[in-house]
């Protein structure tokens, strides 16, 4: 898929009808229903061949969306469907690759944030405060940092920690998160 | 009316104690404000979901194990993306440079 061809008629109804499946299956938009599409994109189509078009498609996106093909992998593949037996035409593989250059990264993040079901850090405030200690001795004054993150999982309601931090645990926070920092840059070396 | 030792008590404690109320935002939240006793990190890759056979992105995992003010010890342990988690050294850089003018 070299250089960018127009768009051969019939590509605008594909299009929509790849953004549908796409709402539907990664972005979570409920309510796309078959009927909708074809009513919209495909009205002069009998449901019967509407039906296989989209299923057809439907196959086409999810398997290049799941192995996030890069665009040889996407070439490759696109032309091996074109030579199959009911597979898709040149002008739909056209339309296909056109689709998923534009909405790789998108669909990607939606996929990543599909398989994560375990705490997240949805928002994070803080301040620094300062706080009297000791009943004894009225000036002492040391800084806290109060921080409160949000904590949630998919489509549940979020949990807020509030944590108090001295100057030693933001030290140590700090040292950990270097640790981190140093283990993340080995591994994009190594990978 | 309050007696009047009562009073003078009152007075004793505000004085020694208020500051630190009252310079809180939330006199409330002072009750609720844990204090972190351990912090732990993993990095994981992920590599593969039902939905998505070439997933890989790494990610970072923490638990923070959290004094509460009642004594009790709770684990809390969330994800991060490496963006997100740049985003969390980012703010506990500024924290730290905070703290030290103040």
């Amino acid at each position: 898929m070299a250089a960018e061809q127009p768009q051969p008629e019939g590509a605008k109804p594909l299009s929509g009808l790849l953004s549908g499946i796409a709402q539907a299956a990664y972005h979570g938009h409920a309510g796309i229903t078959e009927e909708l599409l074809r009513g919209q994109l495909y009205p002069e189509a009998a449901p019967h061949e509407f039906r296989a078009l989209l299923t057809k498609m439907s196959g086409v996106l999810k398997s290049v969306a799941s192995a996030d093909m890069d665009l040889n992998q996407l070439e490759a593949f696109l032309t091996a469907q074109t030579k199959k037996q009911g597979g898709i035409t040149a002008d739909q593989a056209a339309v296909i690759a056109k689709f998923w250059k534009n909405h790789r990264t998108k669909i990607r993040e939606s996929l990543i944030n599909q398989s994560r079901w375990d705490n997240t850090v949805k928002n994070m405030n803080w301040r620094v405060d300062l706080k009297s200690q000791s009943r004894h001795i009225d000036q002492i004054n040391t800084p806290v940092a109060i921080v409160e993150m949000e904590l949630g999982k998919n489509g549940q309601e979020s949990e807020f920690l509030c944590l108090e931090f001295d100057e030693a645990k933001v030290t140590q926070m700090l040292k950990k998160l270097s640790e981190i920092e140093e283990s993340i840059t080995a591994l994009t070396q190594t990978t | 009316m309050l007696p009047k030792h009562a009073v003078q008590v009152i007075r004793h404690i505000w004085n020694e104690q208020g500051k630190s109320i009252s310079m809180s935002e939330d006199a409330r939240n002072m009750a609720t404000v844990g204090q972190i006793i351990d912090i732990q990190w993993k990095l994981g890759m992920a590599v593969s979901s039902d939905s998505c056979r070439s997933l890989k992105y790494p990610y970072v995992t923490m638990t923070l194990k959290v004094a509460e003010p009642s004594g009790q010890i709770k684990n809390k342990s969330f994800e991060m993306t490496i963006p997100q988690f740049q985003d969390f050294f980012r703010h506990f850089k500024e924290m730290a440079a905070v703290l030290e003018t103040v």
